[in-house]
């Protein structure tokens, strides 16, 4: 095949994918879709390998390749033109029940030639908990709908009766519904754009086309990997969940042209839902390997091929059935990213050219608080408050990170406005800003993160429910890369302002900073809430890690950092070692305090010690 | 500095041995752990930065320094007990 027409089929296919992205934010109605960018559309071969990677959430790439493989296998012979099949089973393919994915065969002149697939996080699923997130489940059994594979619509029709019946099964089926139909249009266009050019090119000519972008993008990895020293990296992290205190340890092994990651040592599976299944941790770590390895290669199953994963059976990153894997996304699987990117960026960072490539870990908490009840409108209203995607960038070698910076394993994950949340939950903010001093000191600073805080506002039940699932409260998931500091880790409070009012104490109904609220702050980090009354919920996210040495910071640097609110003088002085004086930096002051802090660590002991 | 690069802040030197990029301060054979070369400063995570790490009480920040001239090699988070991370590069 000429290149030219090779490159204009590859390019075909980045624009179908758009197009079916397109589609299926035009049809949804729920902000997890169209405001945080919590979905995923991707190409598939005939074998259901993946072809090419769309944007979302990554670590569905190879998962969604997962459920098509199973699809294939369960549905043999039965697999006809316009069917759309579903499957969201953990331990099938899907990350956790919540997140659906809808499968659909590609077929012309009557033959399988290849897949479309997509997810969203559906509006509900019918677990313990509104909104899929159910950290009282301890099995799978309490955890929702979950169907190892399902025909959703056969030849073009919608099965009436499966459909009902999954409707049957969750709270607000309307809202499930346009889920359901956001990628069934998804899959449509995709199918159609498919067919336009298969008719342009013929169908031997386009599946000779991808099979040599799968090959290309397997040969440049290989390059890539070639290029790059050979090693051995290690990363933890550690999550802390009610009693438990759960480790993910990874340690990636680069030899020649191949990478293998290996999970052995992480904690057993834990008895809450932020386990994770094999096929979620071999997902996990490719979110990060996706931009930061292979930023100008296409992300398809020539980059899996050089690949290999050990996963202990029975740990927290391949639990066995039927363990909870509810809260995976914000649990297992967002360490397994963690870890991933720390052990790939410290690869990165020993290679002369590559070493601009390199960051400290984005957003490790990855929080996610769900709210549920009825609104203003008298809707019962469900879903996730979107600040989790605003993230917090990690520092690069070369630059800050950025402050509510947003995350790797999804590049066009987003915030809503406050408004668009008040209008969706009968919740007013009192306040929404970047937090000083929570991004991970560095030569290169990390991100700051968000705060914010809500009361309830025109409920026509007093209030609501929240759903914390917050590890990371005690332990820093955004690790500092090259010297720097991890990121400030997450913290949660539930502001009893109405006990205070019972007390007779004059509840401050406008506060700027939790410092500012009169209510007594419970720390809370896991479980069921309720938002009632005048009591306050104040949420501060995690901050990006830091990159290099503070004492190697520019003074310039901090002192802007001062200006613009987004490092106090304290933390200027105590880490970084800058002395202000009269809204300057003291030069003096500051040679002298470094030398100082020098000293100290001169005077510390040898590790072996 | 010279030598052929294997961190942030590592080089190994035509001797085969692990050096400060900053300084060159020798850290041991190249291929080996290097971290009981350096000097380590081991506390709370709370006391790493201001306010918003009052959370991390019993997490620990481990610092490793270069016995020759101070600067700060590498950073974990680590739980009492648990090893150092290592890292081996080969070059």
């Amino acid at each position: 095949m000429d290149a030219i027409t090779f490159s204009i089929i590859r390019h075909r296919l980045f624009r179908v994918i758009d197009e079916a992205v397109i589609t299926l934010k035009h049809v949804s109605g729920s902000a997890i879709t169209n405001e945080g960018h919590d979905l995923m559309v991707s190409l598939y071969r005939a074998d259901g390998s993946l072809l090419m990677g769309g944007v979302g959430f990554l670590h569905h790439l190879t998962s969604a390749a997962e459920a098509c493989k199973a699809v294939i296998r369960r549905f043999e012979g039965d697999i006809g033109e316009g069917d759309v099949f579903l499957t969201n089973c953990p331990y099938t393919a899907a990350l956790h029940t919540s997140d659906i994915y809808l499968v659909a065969p590609i077929h012309h002149d009557g033959r399988l030639v290849a897949w479309s697939a997509c997810f969203v996080h559906v509006y509900d699923i019918g677990a313990m908990v509104p909104g899929g997130f159910s950290p009282d489940s301890r099995d799978i059994f309490t955890e929702g709908f979950s169907s190892p594979g399902i025909k959703l619509v056969e030849g073009g029709t919608m099965r009436r009766d499966v459909m009902d019946t999954l409707l049957n099964m969750v709270r607000a089926p309307e809202m499930v519904a346009l889920d359901l139909s956001s990628m069934i249009a998804a899959n449509n266009v995709a199918r159609e754009r498919m067919g336009a050019l298969i008719d342009k090119y013929g169908a031997e000519p386009v599946d000779e086309a991808c099979a040599a972008l799968v090959d290309q993008s397997e040969t440049l990895f290989r390059k890539r990997l070639r290029e790059l020293p050979d090693g051995r990296w290690e990363a933890r992290q550690y999550f802390d969940i009610e009693d438990e205190t759960c480790r993910v340890l990874l340690a990636m092994t680069k030899e020649g042209d191949e990478l293998t990651f290996d999970f052995t040592g992480s904690s057993p599976q834990s008895h809450y839902g932020i386990n994770c299944t094999y096929w979620a941790s071999w997902g996990g770590f490719f979110a990060p390997l996706f931009p930061l390895l292979c930023y100008d290669i296409t992300w398809n199953d020539g980059v899996l091929r050089p690949i290999k994963m050990i996963a202990p059976e029975g740990s927290v990153v391949n639990c066995t059935r039927p363990a909870p894997v509810s809260l995976a996304t914000v649990g297992a699987i967002q360490s397994v990213n963690n870890a991933a990117c720390t052990c790939i960026a410290k690869m990165l960072s020993a290679s002369e050219k590559y070493a601009k490539e390199a960051t400290a870990v984005w957003h490790g908490s990855h929080f996610a608080i769900f709210m549920f009840g009825l609104n203003q409108r008298r809707q019962e209203a469900i879903g996730i408050l979107t600040e989790t995607f605003g993230g917090a960038g990690g520092a690069r070698t070369w630059a800050d990170g950025i402050d509510v910076g947003g995350e790797i394993p999804n590049p066009i994950g987003r915030m809503a406005n406050v408004e668009t949340t008040e209008a969706t939950f009968p919740v007013r903010y009192l306040f929404r800003r970047a937090r000083p001093d929570t991004g991970g000191p560095g030569r290169w600073r990390g991100g700051n993160s968000i705060e914010f805080a809500l009361v309830q506002h025109d409920s026509p039940e007093g209030g609501i429910n929240y759903v914390v699932s917050g590890k990371g409260t005690e332990f820093s998931m955004s690790e500092g890369l090259g010297g720097g500091y991890a990121g400030a880790p997450c913290a949660y409070r539930w502001v009893h302002n109405n006990e205070a009012g019972e007390a007779g104490r004059n509840v401050n109904p406008f506060p700027t900073e939790l410092d500012e609220m009169t209510g007594e702050a419970e720390t809370i980090s896991w479980g069921v809430f309720p938002l009632k009354g005048e009591d306050a919920l104040y949420v501060r996210s995690d901050g990006g890690g830091g990159f290099g040495d503070p004492l190697e910071r520019e003074p310039a640097r901090v002192q802007a950092d001062i200006e613009s609110g987004m490092v106090s003088e304290g933390v200027a002085a105590s880490v970084y070692g800058v002395v202000m004086a009269n809204g300057a930096v003291d030069e003096d002051a500051t040679r002298a305090r470094r030398e100082a802090l020098r000293a100290t660590r001169l005077a510390t002991p040898m590790a072996a010690e | 500095m010279s030598g052929t690069r294997i961190s942030a802040t590592l080089v190994v030197n035509d001797d085969r041995t692990i050096a400060c990029m900053a300084c060159g301060h020798a850290l041991g054979p190249a291929g080996e752990p290097w971290k009981k070369s350096a000097r380590l400063d081991e506390g709370p995570m709370q006391g790493a930065g201001g306010a918003p790490y009052s959370n991390a009480e019993r997490v620990l920040l481990r610092r490793f320094f270069c016995p020759g001239c101070g600067a700060l090699l590498d950073t974990e988070s680590a739980l009492a007990g648990d090893p150092f991370l290592t890292d081996i590069v080969r070059v």
